[in-house]
């Protein structure tokens, strides 16, 4: 304790200037963060806690039908930004590096649409995916005497044209890291395999590639994280995760269970399993990371 | 000696900060004797007509009942910020919340019991008791119906008279009965079916019927048609006096079959995602012609889309057995915060009759009412009789008097519905509606997405046992 109060009396001075971020921090984040995963512990009223439950809320969220759903369906979501919005930047990145003439045009094009607030960008979204015949989509699929499409009202394209809606949001900034980053290879390289007779395919396979690596990796596992929290565009898209739950996210169920249920208990089991689930995925980021370092 | 100065300034800093932090926190002091009223339900400031009429009341109120002090705080009930509010205690003293959320807000103990006071100003048996029941919880009244509302059929009358199916009469207006004094309207579900082809087949892009879907609005309206489809009820009593869910009694699964063939046959909309806000956009902007609605919702096509007065009709719930014509009914509540202290509440019950929200039929009470209907009136919204929240006598009087004065709507076209409402009124199920709602939402959602190969019964046993297992269990 002596030796604490030494420390803090020794700097007195940069203790005070941090403290107003400490408190912060402290009530904003981890404050909240303890007091979620008590709540999951507990029956609530509100965000009462009324009694401790022990693990009951946590069996009784797994024995809700529409957990395993919203389970089920986040997996998809991660699945489907893999194999929409996965390559598609590192396409981008590699086009707009080899661009000569309007490169900066051509990023800030790229990079526009992840300046719009991503609500009005759901919004706008969910007008072209109006399912009735004379909407936009539906217009433009006529013109080339295609059948309309329910698109957001069928079921089983649902969470692939949110993926979509994402995906065109967030690729560019995306695109613009790997950009940086293929601006930083070495150009010697490449002079040195086009002198050893590589070609473009070679080049791409044996310089580019392995120079990206550690930000593919990096943005891969940024990326499920994310897709993990997909919360708000199904929320406005579908209105709620439909048609009959077909895109109802884990963060989305837990805002139903305390807003819509007013059962907080319930909402704070969902996100303490979500956490867990990202927690591990990150671990195995890591030790797959590390075990290729050693 | 520096590095002293610096510390100091950085104590000095730091001190000045939680000075001026601690300064935010005092009181205004003052007024303390006078007990403060916060009403939810005040205009917003862009709305200075309405703004000034509440100035208008809060004044009148405050002369009358100096120890009152009344403090508009505008604030509209919704949802994602509620159990913010309601957890930290902010909420307004009274404020207006949707029809069907009582019940939720009592079973987590939002808002406060006011039997007591409404007993003590002698309310309590005038008021509608069907609005009663479903703003009580055990014997105990929880709000009060600003007004009521029952469910029907909207017709946009000048596309029905477009497709033929009713006919005009020399001065103009629409004739909605043939020589025998039967109506030419829908009056059935395949009545509906048909007519909603002649709209498909007269109209480009149109569809007959909006048929909502999400928000649990598609579940609320459902209910009324399984009702009028033969359903007695969809949570039935057993003879041990337990509960059961009925969600899959035949007469749902024939209003879901309806639906499916409906949207098989593209006469309604495939979106899956409409809820309230959107019957009016789409009667409004003439992408359909005929919605469900409440009655205390039927001008919103008028205020919100320029849509004409003069081209809507509202007639009772259709019937899919032949004989059930039953309508929903309810009342838009306004409740007060669980924090309210008696004083407070009674305070609060006492501005409504200054508001003409109130069975009291003084003048003030009198005064109120029509301020209401003036500021309507020059407002040019369409003006309907209503579904009278109170039903003491002179309350009637007064109200019908109104009425008869203000009413700028031809009242041929809503006839049948206020005729009838009083004995085909219906109160909602009693227990956990909008959970049961919202599996009913995703019942319908399922039809309209997978038309052909969906099964309304299969659907409807599985978000029977849901609702079952997870809700009817837990009534005693």
């Amino acid at each position: 304790m002596k030796k604490i109060v030494g420390v803090v009396k020794k700097n007195i001075g940069g203790w005070l200037i941090m403290l107003p971020s400490v408190v912060l921090f402290a009530f904003f984040v981890w404050i909240p963060l303890i007091q979620n995963v008590l709540l999951s512990f507990y029956d609530t009223v509100g965000f009462e806690k009324k009694s401790f439950a022990w693990f009951r809320n946590y069996v009784r969220v797994f024995q809700d039908p529409i957990f395993i759903k919203a389970l089920t369906n986040t997996f998809f979501y991660a699945f489907w930004s893999i194999i929409i919005g996965f390559l598609l930047p590192i396409g981008i990145g590699l086009l707009l590096s080899e661009l000569v003439h309007g490169r900066g045009m051509f990023r800030i094009g790229i990079y526009f649409p992840s300046i719009v607030s991503g609500i009005a960008v759901v919004i706008m979204w969910s007008y072209l995916f109006d399912p009735n015949p004379g909407a936009v989509l539906n217009s433009v699929l006529a013109f080339f005497g295609r059948e309309p499409s329910t698109f957001l009202s069928n079921a089983k394209i649902t969470i692939p044209l949110i993926v979509l809606t994402m995906t065109w949001r967030g690729c560019g900034s995306t695109a613009l890291i790997y950009l940086s980053a293929l601006q930083s290879a070495d150009n010697a390289l490449y002079e040195a395999a086009r002198i050893d007779g590589a070609k473009a395919r070679h080049r791409m396979i044996y310089v580019t590639l392995p120079h990206l690596k550690p930000t593919i990796r990096m943005l891969f596992i940024l990326q499920i994280i994310s897709v993990f929290q997909v919360f708000y565009e199904p929320l406005v898209m579908t209105k709620g995760g439909g048609p009959n739950g077909a895109s109802v996210s884990m963060l989305l169920l837990s805002y139903q269970y305390a807003f819509s249920s007013f059962d907080a208990s319930a909402s704070a089991a969902v996100g303490v399993i979500l956490s867990i689930i990202i927690i591990a995925l990150t671990l195995l980021y890591f030790r797959f990371s590390r075990s290729e370092q050693d | 000696m520096k590095g002293c100065g610096k510390r100091y300034t950085a104590i000095l800093c730091i001190l000045a900060l939680c000075v001026a932090a601690l300064a935010g926190c005092g009181g205004a002091g003052g007024e303390e004797e006078r007990i403060q009223i916060t009403i939810g339900m005040w205009p917003d400031e862009s709305l200075a007509k309405d703004v000034a009429l509440f100035m208008q009341w809060k004044e009148a109120f405050e002369a009358d009942y100096p120890q009152y002090e009344i403090v508009g705080q505008g604030y509209t009930y919704n949802p994602d910020t509620f159990l913010a509010k309601a957890t930290s205690k902010t909420l307004p003293v009274i404020f207006q919340t949707y029809f069907t959320e009582p019940q939720k807000l009592i079973a987590n103990g939002f808002i406060r019991d006011i039997t007591d006071q409404l007993t003590e100003l002698g309310w309590y048996d005038k008021m509608d008791e069907t609005m009663r029941e479903t703003v009580s919880a055990d014997g105990k009244v929880y709000g009060v119906p600003r007004d009521g509302y029952g469910l029907g059929l909207f017709l946009n009358l000048a596309m029905l008279y477009d497709v033929g199916v009713i006919d005009k009469a020399a001065d103009g207006t629409y004739i909605l009965y043939d020589e025998s004094g039967k109506p030419l309207y829908p009056t059935t579900f395949d009545e509906i079916y048909e007519v909603s082809q002649l709209i498909v087949e007269g109209f480009d892009g149109a569809y007959g019927m909006v048929i909502l879907s999400a928000d649990k609005n598609g579940g609320w309206q459902f209910a009324n048609m399984a009702w009028n489809f033969g359903c007695e009820a969809l949570q039935v009593q057993n003879s041990d006096g337990t509960w059961s869910a009925n969600l899959n009694d035949p007469g749902a699964v024939a209003a879901l079959e309806w639906i499916q063939k409906m949207r098989q046959e593209e006469l309604i909309s495939p979106d899956t995602s409409l809820s309230y806000a959107d019957w009016y956009q789409k009667i409004g902007s003439g992408q359909a012609a005929m919605a469900f609605a409440g009655s205390d919702a039927i001008t919103l096509p008028v205020t919100n889309f320029n849509f004409n007065k003069d081209d809507i009709a509202f007639v009772p719930m259709p019937t899919g057995d032949g004989q059930s014509h039953d309508s929903l009914f309810g009342g838009t509540p306004f409740v007060f915060a669980e924090n309210a202290t008696d004083e407070q509440v009674k305070g609060a019950l006492l501005f409504l009759k200054y508001m003409g929200r109130s069975p009291e039929t003084d003048e003030t009470a009198k005064e109120a009412m029509r301020s209401g209907y003036e500021l309507a009136q020059a407002k040019g919204m369409p003006i309907l009789p209503d579904i009278r929240p109170w039903v003491n006598e002179d309350f009637k009087e007064m109200s019908g008097a109104m009425e008869a004065e203000f009413v700028n709507v031809n009242l041929a076209y809503y006839k049948d519905f206020y005729d009838t409402i009083a004995e085909r009124k219906k109160g909602e199920e009693p227990y956990y509606c909008q959970d049961m709602y919202a599996l009913l939402d995703n019942a319908l959602q399922a039809v309209l997405s997978d038309p052909y190969t969906a099964n309304a019964e299969s659907l409807l046993i599985t978000a029977n046992n849901q609702f079952q297992s997870n809700f009817m269990t837990k009534v005693k």
